[in-house]
Formats: C-alpha cells, structure tokens, sequence
C-alpha cells in the first residue's frame, strides 16, 4: 500500500472526527468567500457609483487642478483626448466636463454648490448618476440651452420647482467674475445628502460661453473602464497616449482619497478578521491531527521499527493533511456554491438598517449587499485555505517523527 | 563448518534514569548469535531481555560498549541508515502483534516491501507465498480485527520474514496466545528456522519456546547467568 492510500485510510479511522474536520474547513472557505466576495461587490458598486458621478475611474485633467481647482486651469483640447481615450482597450466610455463652483441663487435665496458642464447626447442613464436618479423632470437637451439639473435638497434648499429659474455665479477663464441664468428640467435624488444639496448639472456648451472656454476645452475627461481593478493599469496606458507636462492622468484614488481610504481601512479590517478565523480554524486542524498522532504513537513506533524513515512517516502525517485540506476545498466549495448563488442573485437588503442616507463621507453604499467574487480571490482563498490546513499538519508530522520507536512501543 | 556471525554485543551496558536513580537494565554483556541459531534470552522481570532485543534491532542505543550487525556498528549509523538496516536486515515480532489496523492481512505482510521499494508483480508474488508459508492464504483480505490473535501473530511473522532479513528478534511472541496457537506458532517459527535458516532470536518468559530453542541465555540483571547450547 502506498503512502498517500494509508493516509487516505487513516483519515477514516475516526469518521466523526474526519467530518467534524473537514466541515470546519468548508466553513472556513464559506467564511472567506462571504467576507471577501461582499466586500468586493461593496467596494465595486462604490467605486463605480463614484466614477459615475463625475470624475470616472480615470480622469485627465489640467497638472494642479485636482490639489487646487480653478476655472482658469483647463485642458485646450478635450475634445481632441477624449477621442484618441475612446479607441482604447478597455475604455467603455470618455466624456468631456467642466467643473467649478459657483454660487446658485433663486429669487429668495443663494447657496454655494458645484456645477457639471455636460454634453446630455453623450451623457447616458448607466454612466451618470444624476440622471439615473431623476425624481422629477428630465434631462435638458441642447448643450447650449440654459436648462439644468439640479439636486433635490438643493432646489428645497432655493424653493426650486421644475421651469423656475436660477442664477449661478463664477469665476471664467480669466478670472473674471460671471453670472449665467439657468432653468431646471429635472431634479435627482442620489441619496448622498452632501451631492444633493449642493450640485447642479448644467450644458457644456452654455458653461463654455459663459466661462470664455473655446469649443473644444474643458477642465477634465471623465473615462469609465469596463473593470475598475485595472483602472491604475489603464491610467499608465492612458498617460502614454495623452499625457504630457501640462496634462495630469489620474486614477479615482488620487481623485478620490477619502473613497480610497474608506476601502484600505475596511480591507485591512477584513483581513484582520479572515486572519482570525483562518488561525481559529487552523488550531481545530491542528488539535485534530495532533490527537491523531498522539494516539498512535505506539504504531508510528512500529513503523518505524520495520524501517519506516523519520522522513516517511512525517510525509504520511503531512499527505493526511494534504486529503483534509483537499476534502475541506470540495466541501467548501459544495456548502458554498448556493449560498453565493444566493447572495449573488438575491443579497441582503439593508436598506431598513441603513435608512435614507445611503452613504458614508459622501460614497454611495448600495443597501443591497450581493457578492462578487473576482478569480483571484476565489484562488487566493483556496490556496489559503489550503496552505493554512497543510501548515497546521507539519507540528503534527514532525512529532510523529521525532517519537524515538522504542519509547512508542512502550506505549500503550 | 563455522557459521557466519549475524550479531555481537561487546561490553554493553545500558543505563536508564528513573527519577533520581540510576538503573542498569544491561551490565558488561558481551555475547554473539550466530547465522541459523534458534536462540532465547530468557529470566525474570527486569533482567534486561528486552533492553537487549531493543539494542540489537537499532530501536535503542548502549551507554556503553557496541553492538554490531552483520559486523557494522550500530552506533556509528545515522537514524537514516538505521532505518534501513532494520528495514532491511532486521525482522519484528511483537508481544501485541503490532499490526496496523487500517491495512489487510496482506497489506501488513507487504508493508515493508513497499517501503523498499519492492516492484509491484515481485511483491505480490512474495507476499503471496509468504503468506501461504504462515498459514494464512485466503486470509489476505482481512484486516485485523477480523483476524484471531494467532492468526495476526502469523502475519506479524509474516511481515517480519518476508524481507528475508539476517536476523528475526521476537519479543513475547507467545505471550498473547493459547497454548495450541502458541504451539502452532512455534513449530512455524522453528520450520523457518530449520528450512530457510531464518535465525531467530526470542525474549519470553514461555517454557514452550525455551524448549524449542537451541541456546538459552538465561539473563539476571542485566548480566549473563549463564548461556547454554543445545543440540
């Protein structure tokens, strides 16, 4: 009989234990895989939701605008870059914006707030949020009409009802101030109170007259990629094909470092807790083999009295992990599978413990919580697993081999 | 025609620490067991019998003085190339059988083939034979506890024979069984001794084996009492 059979059969040997075992380990991957793949999912749809609300997943704009942004730092040919970006791999869409501040003012009151320059023919619902979360009215159409799109808490905030009208105030190209009047067509609601008190979606083509822009300037390009993992990866290819000395192409985490550091905290909390569980689950293997050994000192002691080697008996020891750990994979990913598919498909609505306010230091947090679980995690999680299960059999294995026989045979 | 020397122990004594006292369960011993001998160390309790069986298969070490087998000294191997000595040159039985209890009859008879490396059609073929020589053909699908006492005894021998080793130490090999399988097992034992000229040599207690065997060394403390050769 070969090593790797008498190990198989040892496992078997205290089926109750085996079970208990392996169950442990299949919930260990069940764990893992729920933390990481809710994760994920959370992290994806907030940094998708945030690249939709303005900036992308990579945006080039002016060098300096994204420490101090002003209306006189802006790209001369927008246009021009947002074409050469829209033919690269990987780009799902690129689209031109001018951004500033200004103060709005109704006929009763003035707040501060934000404005977007947008092209509405280029705009889309699924690639920009305002419009997805329209709650009143519509989109305007003519980029050099005078219609806007303003945030709910905002037009509470001026007494704004759709076709009344508003004043904003900035500063242009040059410095100088100017006022424009414009018309709301449309409110949203997206749920960040921050974003709706204070933005307004205005056309580009209007904001550009009215800040002496030429026709083909803007302050940014916002560009949306089909997998926000690689957007580091595509802002280094981004930078080779428009970058230069007075363009700067950034990522969402340099645009957004507040999103960014909201999702290395809460990783690194993951990480704590998938460490936890790994050494709670890694001291149950541990105990197990370990009895396992401790029990049959006395035949390990016979083994090696007929010529078993030191080193063959710490490979059986290490090839009976080894068919844990494989027996734990199989049940993980048997125990797992609907739970994700459920997860997947239906998730955990929130939204009653959340409330109203969908989001944290102004991220949108979707109150449905799904999974999503990327290859590589599911690999590093079964290769975790895996490692984690043949670590705790090597205390164990090297015991075995170190029992001198002749005291094993004493034993009982 | 003189026979080849298989073992020789040369002024051994072994000591042992139990709590703060110091005991000598082997003292100066010096003898030599010879190819074909059917030879017993025999005395009471504590006279050191199985101390001396332990240190002739390589399980435990002299504090002082040497054991040699098949002229090497133990004591200058490595815990690798002891294992391969008693893997190769040395065969077990055990009081308790010592089988192991996840393996079939034959499997057990084969385990240490397989840790040679033994090819697997030669393997079949000895185990096979083996196992018929012992009594057991038919037998080689069951697993231990499905086995009588004497019949795990014969695929203990088995298991120690069939590696054909220079030297087969038994250890109480009687001491679990009736007295009709005691006798079954010795007249096996002996047969393998008389025509395959396996030496053998036992620790027991057993009248039965002391009268089958050749020479007894009678054992008190640690020290030969004394050492007779029969015909």
């Amino acid at each position: 009989m070969n090593i790797p059979k008498m190990a198989w059969r040892n496992l078997w040997r205290r089926k109750r234990r085996t079970y208990i075992t392996v169950f442990t380990i299949g919930f260990g991957v069940l764990l893992s895989v729920t933390f990481t793949g809710m994760a994920h999912d959370s992290y994806t749809k907030m940094i998708n939701t945030s690249a939709i609300m303005g900036l992308g997943h990579v945006t080039v704009e002016p060098r300096g605008y994204n420490e101090t942004p002003s209306l006189d730092k802006k790209l001369s040919d927008a246009e021009g870059i947002r074409d050469k970006i829209l033919k690269m791999d990987g780009v799902v869409d690129a689209v031109t914006r001018i951004m500033g501040q200004a103060m709005i003012a109704s006929a009763n009151k003035s707040v501060g707030g934000v404005f977007i320059g947008i092209d509405p023919a280029r705009e889309t619902k699924k690639r920009n949020l305002f419009i997805q979360t329209i709650v009143e009215g519509e989109l305007f159409k003519d980029p050099a009409g005078r219609g806007a799109l303003v945030g709910k808490r905002l037009a509470e905030k001026l007494n704004l009802r759709i076709n009344k009208k508003f004043i904003y105030t900035t500063t242009d190209a040059n410095g100088e101030i100017v006022s424009e009047l414009a018309r709301v067509k449309g409110i949203f609601k997206t749920g960040v109170n921050e974003v709706d008190g204070s933005m307004v979606l205005l056309p580009i083509d209007r904001v550009r007259k009215t800040l002496n822009y030429g026709p083909r300037e803007a302050t940014m390009v916002s560009v949306v990629i089909d997998d926000q993992r690689y957007a580091e990866k595509e802002r280094e290819m981004i930078r080779e094909v428009v970058g230069n000395p007075q363009r700067e192409v950034l990522s969402w985490k340099e645009t957004q470092p507040e999103l960014a550091g909201i999702i290395t905290i809460d990783k690194s909390g993951n990480y704590i807790i998938q460490l936890l569980v790994g050494m709670l689950i890694a001291a149950g293997i541990l105990n197990t083999l370990l009895m396992s050994v401790m029990e049959r000192t006395r035949e390990f002691g016979v083994m090696m009295a007929v010529g078993m080697s030191p080193s063959t008996l710490f490979r059986l020891v290490i090839i009976e992990s080894l068919w844990l750990a494989i027996l734990g994979l199989l049940v993980g990913i048997i125990i797992t599978t609907p739970w994700y598919a459920y997860l997947l498909n239906k998730g955990i609505d929130f939204s009653g413990v959340i409330g109203d306010d969908y989001s944290a230091s102004g991220v949108i947090i979707d109150p449905l919580m799904k999974i999503r679980l990327y290859r590589e995690n599911a690999e590093a999680i079964l290769a975790g697993v895996f490692t984690l299960t043949l670590i705790s059999g090597i205390y164990p294995a090297w015991r075995a081999g170190r029992i001198p026989p002749v005291e094993s045979l004493k034993t009982l | 025609m003189s026979k080849e020397e298989i073992v020789r122990l040369k002024q051994v004594s072994k000591l042992y620490q139990q709590g703060k006292m110091e005991v000598r369960a082997v003292d100066q011993l010096s003898f030599s067991i010879n190819e074909g001998d059917f030879a017993t160390l025999c005395g009471p309790s504590g006279s050191g019998k199985t101390t001396v069986l332990n240190l002739i298969g390589g399980l435990d070490f002299p504090t002082e003085g040497n054991v040699y087998l098949e002229k090497k000294d133990l004591s200058e191997l490595s815990r690798a190339e002891i294992s391969m000595v008693r893997r190769d040159r040395i065969g077990f039985v055990f009081q308790a059988y010592n089988l192991i209890p996840v393996m079939t009859a034959y499997e057990n008879a084969e385990f240490v083939l397989n840790l040679q490396g033994v090819p697997n059609r030669e393997r079949y073929d000895l185990v096979m034979s083996i196992l018929r020589q012992v009594g057991l053909e038919g037998l080689e699908n069951r697993k231990p506890d499905e086995m009588s006492g004497g019949q795990q005894q014969r695929v203990a021998i088995a298991r120690a024979i069939v590696t054909k080793p220079a030297i087969i130490l038994a250890d109480e090999p009687t001491a679990n069984v009736d007295s009709a399988t005691a006798d079954s097992l010795l007249d096996l034992m002996a047969n393998l001794n008389k025509e395959l000229g396996m030496t053998f040599l036992f620790s027991t207690h057993d009248q039965r084996v002391m009268d089958r065997a050749r020479r007894i060394i009678y054992l008190h403390d640690g020290k030969i009492d004394s050492d007779e050769v029969r015909d």
